[in-house]
This record gives C-alpha cells, structure tokens and sequence, in this order.
C-alpha cells in the first residue's frame, strides 16, 4: 500500500517559508505581524535539523496548513483593523 | 456588485504592503471613496487623555489578545456550524457536539486529565464559586472548615466570605514576604471537619507560584479535596492534575490566549468529589453547570490549549529572556527598584515593581503609552493598596507604587525597550520634584522623621 509521498525539496521548503513571511507582512496588527515573522524563522530555524523523511513531510504539511490560516487571518485583521494603529507602529 | 468590492479589496490588500499606518478602507467605504485625507495626527483622545496611537500592550494577567490561529478555529462556528451541541436530531447539533468534545479532549490533554474530567463553564470566576460553595455545600453536614489563602483571587475570597455568612469557618493563612505559604501553617490549621484547601497556582499580581506538590502531598494525607485556581499558571507552566493531586481546578479561556466569557472546571473522577451545581437547568455538563455550552468559545478554548501545549516551552524562554530585559534595563537607570514577591519560584511573565520615592497614581497617568497595570487591578475601583500587597508585608508607599508589567507571546523587545525608557523617564520626573526624594539624597533617614502636627 506503501506509495511514499516524496518528502519536499529544498526549493519547496524555501518557497512555504518565503510565502510565510510575505503573509506575515499583510498582518495590520503590529504585535501579529512581529510574531509570525519571528515565530516562522525559528519554527524554520527548528525543523532545519529534522532528517526523518516521515517527519519532514508531516512538518511541511503543518506549514502548508498554517499558511492557510495565515493568509485567512491576515485579511480578517485587515477589514477589522481599528483607525489608529499602534504606538510601535506610528513612532518607528 | 458585493462580490466585485469584496474582490476589489482583496486585491488591494493582497498587493505588495507599502506604508503598514495607511487607514484601510472598510468594504462599505470603499463604495463611497473619495480620497479622505488621512490624518496622521489624530490620536485617540478619551477620558481626557491625549495619545497618537494605541499603547502598547503589557497588561497580559489582565486579558491576552486572541490568537489569530484560535480565531480561525472560532470562526466556522459563528459563521456556518451555529448549532446548539444538545440538538441530537440534526447535522447542526452533531457537528457542534463533535466540536465541544474535541475540544474537551484538548484541555484535558494540557493539564493531563481524562476528558471527562472537565466541565465548561463561563470563566474561571464561575469555576472558583462552584468549586468553593459547591463543594462546602454538598458535604456540609460533616464539613464546615475551609482553609485559603490571603493572596486568592477576590472571587474566592469573597465565596469564603458568603460561607462565613452561612456559619462554615474559614482560615485565611498568612503569606510570607515572597508571597508563598508556609506548609507548616497550612498542616497545622488542618482540622478533622476541614472540607477543602484553596489555593491559586500562580498568582495574577504578583506572579509567584505555590509549591503545589507539597500542598498536594499534605492534602493526599489526610485526605482533604485540593482546589487550584489555575487560570494564570493554564499554559504557562506545566501543568500535571496528578502530580499536584488536585480535586479540582479552575481554567480561564482568555488567559491563554482564547476568547473571552469561556472556562472550564476539572472534577476529580477517582475519587470522585461531588459539588452541588450553582447553576440548575437543564442538566448540561454532567448536571454541574447548566446551560448551553457556547460552542465557538469553547473551541476557541480547545485551540488556545493545544496551542499552548506546543509554544510552552518556546514561550517560557522568550518571556524570561523579555523579563530579564526589562527588569535589567530599569535598575541600569533607576535605583529603588523593588520586585514584589519571590524571584525564584515566579512566573517570568508577571513582573511587579515597586518604585521608592514616587506616588503610583501620577506614575500610571503618565505611562498613558504603555498598557500595564498597578498593583491593585482588582480592587482598582477604589483608593486602597492591594490587598496582596500588603498579605506581603509590603510598606503602605511601596504599595501604592506598584506597577505590574504582562508579558506575553506577542511582546516584542522594542515594546520592552520602548516601555523601560518611559517608565524611566517619567520616574525621573517624578522624583526630580519630589522633596522626599532629595531629603534621601541627602541622606536623611525618612522613617526617622518626625512630622510636626499642624
């Protein structure tokens, strides 16, 4: 029954993180938008490590998943963004 | 036409992000759009005070932000799956009863419960006034004695006080200055009508965390039910029901980063401990707690634990190196700085100050930028010191000058280093006016002062 899903390639795994921080930067909220930033490049930085191909794939496919979540989310905060943006926001 | 605006903002938004303090157009105002000119130097301005942006946000024991991830677990249930989970005739009350029990099984999992351990309720409030009058109530023919704490959460302090009304005893031990409980005090107010032991995990003021297996292994001797209210420790501390021996624990959904108006109750199941329902109706939740369980919130809540379960041990880290910089960028500028309550069995996201020579209502009114708490949150209404402040000992100035700053997941260390440097700035202020402050320069001892009545 076995047909392997061939773990991602390099290019793939480059490519989710790139989408990642290019969804992140859609974020309206500044706390939001630091947090993903962040919190992709050390769950990538974390899993850089991984060599078991099954958990490579399951770990790819998590991201695929939070990509999702990440692109729905980006435009819920957008049409619901208050008027006046943070403090961090304006001053920096 | 809907759908074109809709497709229309969409891809406005989906293009390359140029200036991130834009004010987006809503979809309504994008059918009215002419060019407003934004006005960058509007502000907000309420209750008389003037600020150009929101503060930044360091009040996290009072309330966290909602996940965007748990948001998104939320969303089909308000959208689409509205059934009530008690409906058994259709798709609706199936979908939304699968919902409600996987997200059981998510709480039970982060506190190493079994599912049918845990009730929903409305919040971690509901949850102390079960566990406490509940309990009392149902074993009240043998058990009249409660022993707490004078640090507990007003909620429970004020169920004591509503059983003292109804004749049970209560034993409020003292705390010492770090803010735990002595163990031996607690043995020795045990007596053999004792019906249960109430103590808070973490504490939401001063952030100090009691030595729960100890108190476990006390109340496992001489068999007495162990209430924890644990809704600041929910996530951020690992949490076993089995190793702390708890009966019962109370969990707050919007102190883990879920929504707010969502708790949830753990009952012991072996052996089982019984309470008596505050809220009676249709026999929801086991027949403790009536009422329809709000489905979006609680798999809101779910999402919030499992959530928390997987960014603990990242988060611990993170809020401990923010709370190391914090608290090292203040005394590298200011001295007086005084943590209250013990440094080493704490929560690093809960750091209370106290600031020496500056009086704590002109010090909060002038960190308008910053959101953060003084000492008393929960009795802010009125004039008084906490009253966990002074359980410590806690000198009355000191008290007043209190300051709680929250940290949480989302906080960054330009917020911590934007934080330090107002809260320094308007401390320096504050003490270059006041007298007080110079007499210490001078090196007058202030206790030995003798005020002339007038």
């Amino acid at each position: 029954m076995s047909t392997a899903v061939p773990p991602p390639s390099r290019k793939e795994i480059l490519s989710l993180f790139r989408s990642f921080l290019r969804s992140s930067r859609q974020f309206s909220d500044y706390n939001i938008r630091e947090y993903t930033k962040r919190r992709t490049i050390d769950a990538f930085h974390h899993n850089k490590t991984l060599s078991n191909p099954t958990s490579i794939s399951a770990a790819f496919a998590d991201g695929k998943y939070q990509l999702q979540v990440a692109k729905r989310q980006a435009l819920v905060y957008y049409f619901y963004s208050p008027k006046v943006k943070s403090i961090m926001d304006i001053k920096y | 036409m809907a759908s074109k605006i809709i497709s229309a903002t969409i891809r406005r938004s989906l293009s390359p992000r140029t200036l991130p303090h834009i004010r987006p157009l809503s979809t309504a105002a994008a059918v009215t759009a002419a060019a407003e000119p934004y006005d960058e130097t509007a502000g907000i301005s309420m209750k008389g005070v003037k600020i150009s942006g929101r503060p930044l946000y360091l009040d996290m024991q009072a309330t966290s932000p909602v996940d965007p991830r748990v948001l998104d677990a939320m969303l089909p249930y308000f959208v689409s799956r509205y059934g009530n989970p008690h409906s058994r005739t259709h798709l609706y009350g199936w979908e939304s009863d699968e919902a409600v029990e996987a997200a059981r099984a998510q709480v039970a999992n982060l506190i190493n419960a079994s599912p049918k351990e845990i009730v929903f309720t409305s919040g971690a409030t509901e949850c102390n006034n079960i566990s406490v009058k509940g309990v009392m109530h149902f074993y009240k023919e043998k058990k009249k004695h409660v022993i707490t704490t004078q640090t507990e959460h007003k909620c429970v302090l004020d169920s004591c006080r509503h059983l003292q009304q109804e004749g049970f005893d209560v034993t409020y031990l003292p705390v010492k200055s770090d803010g735990l409980i002595d163990l031996n005090e607690l043995r020795s107010s045990i007596r053999t009508n004792t019906g249960l032991v109430s103590v808070m995990a973490v504490n939401n003021e001063i952030g100090v965390i009691q030595p729960m297996e100890e108190i476990g292994q006390i109340c496992k001797e001489f068999n007495i039910p162990f209430h924890t209210d644990a809704a600041q420790a929910l996530g951020k501390i690992p949490i076993d029901v089995n190793k702390w021996n708890v009966s019962l624990m109370s969990l707050s959904g919007h102190k883990v980063y879920g929504p707010k108006g969502v708790g949830a109750l753990y009952m012991r199941r072996r052996p089982r401990i019984r309470v008596e329902p505050q809220m009676n109706g249709g026999g929801q939740e086991r027949g403790i707690r009536s009422g329809t369980v709000p489905t979006p919130l609680v798999v809101g809540m779910g999402a919030a634990c499992e959530l928390a379960m997987k960014e603990m041990e990242y988060d611990e880290k993170r809020v401990t190196e923010l709370k190391d910089r914090l608290l090292n960028g203040i005394r590298a500028k200011l001295d007086g700085v005084v943590v209250n309550g013990s440094t080493e069995s704490r929560y690093a996201g809960n750091l209370n100050l106290s600031f020496a020579y500056v009086e704590g209502e002109s010090l909060l009114m002038g960190l308008k930028e910053v959101a953060v708490s003084s000492g008393s949150a929960c009795t802010s209404a009125s004039l008084e010191p906490s009253y966990v402040l002074r359980a410590l000992g806690v000198d009355e100035d000191m008290a007043h000058t209190s300051i709680r700053f929250g940290i949480g997941r989302f906080t960054t260390e330009e917020e911590i280093d934007k934080a330090v440097e107002l809260t320094v700035n308007q401390v320096e202020k504050l003490r270059e006016m006041s007298p007080l402050y110079e007499m210490v320069k001078e090196g007058i001892d202030i206790k030995s002062i003798q005020w002339s009545q007038h």
